[in-house]
């Protein structure tokens, strides 16, 4: 009786978990079609269709298949990665404030990118060397909070901002040290921008990969975020999952920013959302964070590089504009 | 992608390598016609090799510094994109804009097709110009640092556009202008001498940027001209301490002399003693381009008037 109550409970769950999915994947691809539609350059519909077939002229052809397609699904990755990174920063350190670059690891990464474009390097060595820093980051804060022994998410999140902190003096000395003419592109690389991105593959088969081996351990996250001493009296090996969880959202996070430049607002904001829409239930809010995530960012992209084209906005600005008024709007009816 | 990017790089130039070993194989009757065949080439400020087979007749120019050679090389009417800022000549207005110089919008440039984009080595994004070079277009890369390298870089448009005989006229009088002042100021006591090219933070130059040069030309002798910044940025203090004898400052707008004003609460600084704080149109003097030389000879004039002011 009880075991035939449980299955059909879990049927329900199941068909729950589908529908906002389902939802918001339509949202992504009409984003994506909306993205790929419009731009400073005007397409007329029967070209864009034309190209979608494999057909149409050279100029549209270069103009959708080389430019803007590549940017939306880069976008897409780099909205859907740092969205999950942000839910796993939140569950880990059990504190609504944490964001992708919480601990630092965009500091890292900054630190890394800019000491490249100092050394006057071009652009396949800055992403590799801000990954490095990114790396170098993260195994900072993971040695350094790990110490001789007792360990709680309050220490590592300290340890990881006062990192992070050390970052930041790092990059304003950077900054100003730095030749007038190298300015700008730091001071974009800083704010994020997603004209710099190049392939979108990694970024895109590394969310895939992370969303596919989250899935098993969404109920160990259920449970991990009610506290550790439940999760472990409930029969959880908490100590492994945590240092699982850290590393996962190291490398979405690092991925992104060394995609893209640090991104604000995404990681922070996209999984409250959909706490406060879907409920606390980490299966169903790790994938859906990286749908909405990369739809805010690729719509945010999009509106970044029309609104006043051909000057192109920072995408930062866009996210921030769009979301916050999101946000207000649904914590407001939440109460 | 960092693979695949340098494997194009690699494919490229490997693909130079073959018509040049043609060419050195070559010594014979044939070579001048090959040579023909590969269409005009130059060099550009990152020692690569672009080639053209015919003059450009669409030209993107990625800075207004750039916008400014290009219509001194004689090809104004062949330039189809500029960059927001690209005030000079006036006619430059018109021409579409494809942004800033610092973010390029890649679709408005794409769809004004080009043949010949010129970039700007350390202003615009190397990955948007990369972009460009994989999807075929060819990018003139200048930076053009000394006084011969703006006559060479109008030369070396000239021959890209097909415009040599205006090109060569613009970089040959450039060249005379600049060297009539040299003789003029060679002999000329020397002035120490303290450029501002911003306010706050207060910077200054070193004698290896152009007005640098420029300086020297003139027989100033640069206060900061030693460090080791090429815009090296300092406090009151160290202008106090050097104590230079003119003071020469740019400016925000065309007209905007508040700079100079700031220095008359040190009334024992020589400069200020004298009045020898004096305005130089920062358009004429802080862009590498043909006007220089009208900044030059105002700079140098500015001088001539501190020296008679002993």
């Amino acid at each position: 009786m009880a075991a035939a109550d449980l299955s059909a409970r879990t049927v329900s769950a199941a068909r729950g978990l589908w529908l906002p999915l389902a939802v918001l994947a339509l949202a992504g691809l009409v984003a994506l079609g909306m993205s790929l539609s419009v731009g400073s350059a005007s397409v007329a519909p029967e070209a864009l269709w034309a190209v979608l077939r494999g057909e149409g002229d050279a100029l549209s052809r270069t103009l959708i298949l080389e430019l803007r397609l590549p940017r939306s699904l880069s976008a897409f990755a780099v909205g859907g990665l740092l969205a999950v990174a942000g839910a796993l920063m939140q569950v880990l350190l059990r504190n609504p404030l944490a964001d992708p670059y919480v601990l630092g690891l965009s500091g890292g990464a900054a630190v890394g990118a800019l000491a490249a474009m100092l050394a006057g390097l071009g652009g396949a060595v800055i992403s590799g060397s801000a990954f490095a820093g990114a790396f170098l980051s993260t195994l900072l804060v993971f040695g350094l909070a790990h110490g001789t022994g007792s360990w709680t998410p309050a220490r590592l999140l300290l340890t990881g901002v006062v990192i992070a902190a050390g970052w930041g003096a790092v990059i304003t000395l950077m900054l100003a040290l730095s030749p007038a003419d190298r300015l700008p592109g730091m001071l974009y690389w800083l704010m994020g921008d997603l004209a710099y991105a190049r392939a979108p593959w990694p970024p895109l088969a590394l969310l895939a990969a992370v969303c596919l081996l989250l899935i098993p351990a969404g109920r160990s996250l259920n449970v991990l975020a009610r506290g550790p001493l439940q999760a472990a009296a409930l029969g959880v090996n908490v100590r492994p999952l945590e240092w699982g969880i850290y590393l996962a959202a190291s490398a979405l996070t690092a991925m992104a920013v060394t995609t893209a430049g640090s991104i604000g607002f995404v990681g922070l904001v996209v999984p409250h959302m959909l706490r406060l829409v879907l409920g606390n239930d980490q299966r169903l809010i790790l994938p859906a964070c990286a749908l909405a995530g990369g739809t805010l960012l690729v719509v945010a992209d999009t509106f970044a590089r029309t609104m006043i084209a051909p000057e192109q906005l920072p995408v930062g600005v866009i996210t921030a504009l769009l979301g916050v008024p999101t946000f207000l709007y649904l914590l407001y009816r939440s109460r | 992608m960092s693979a695949s990017s340098l494997a194009i790089d690699r494919a490229r130039r490997g693909a130079w390598r073959w018509p040049l070993l043609a060419l050195g194989l070559a010594a014979l009757p044939g070579a001048a016609v090959m040579a023909e065949g590969r269409g005009r080439c130059v060099i550009d400020d990152r020692e690569r090799e672009i080639c053209l087979e015919a003059p450009a007749q669409r030209i993107a120019a990625l800075s207004p510094g750039a916008t400014e050679l290009i219509w001194a090389a004689g090809a104004g009417d062949q330039v189809v994109a500029v960059v927001s800022y690209s005030d000079y000549p006036p006619e430059a207005q018109e021409v579409a804009s494809v942004g800033s110089h610092t973010r390029v919008d890649l679709e408005a440039l794409i769809s004004l097709e080009p043949d010949l984009v010129i970039g700007w080595v350390t202003g615009n994004p190397s990955e948007q110009l990369e972009t460009l070079e994989q999807l075929g277009l060819p990018v003139f890369y200048i930076e053009p640092r000394s006084i011969d390298a703006v006559a060479s870089t109008l030369e070396r448009l000239a021959q890209l556009a097909g415009s040599e005989a205006e090109g060569d006229q613009a970089a040959a009088e450039f060249r005379a202008g600049m060297d009539a002042l040299a003789a003029e100021y060679a002999d000329a006591e020397p002035v120490t001498t303290f450029y501002q090219v911003w306010d706050e933070p207060l910077m200054s130059v070193n004698d290896e940027h152009l007005i640098g040069e420029v300086v020297r030309l003139c027989g100033g002798v640069n206060t900061f001209g030693g460090l080791s910044r090429l815009v090296p940025r300092i406090d009151d203090e160290a202008v106090l301490a050097a104590d230079p004898e003119a003071i020469i400052a740019g400016g925000m707008g065309e007209e905007n002399r508040h700079w100079l004003s700031h220095w008359q609460q040190y009334p024992g600084l020589t400069a200020v003693a004298r009045d020898n704080l004096f305005f130089v149109p920062p358009s004429l003097i802080q862009r590498p381009t043909p006007r220089l030389l009208e900044g030059s000879r105002i700079l140098c004039e500015k001088l001539e008037v501190a020296r008679g002011r002993r």
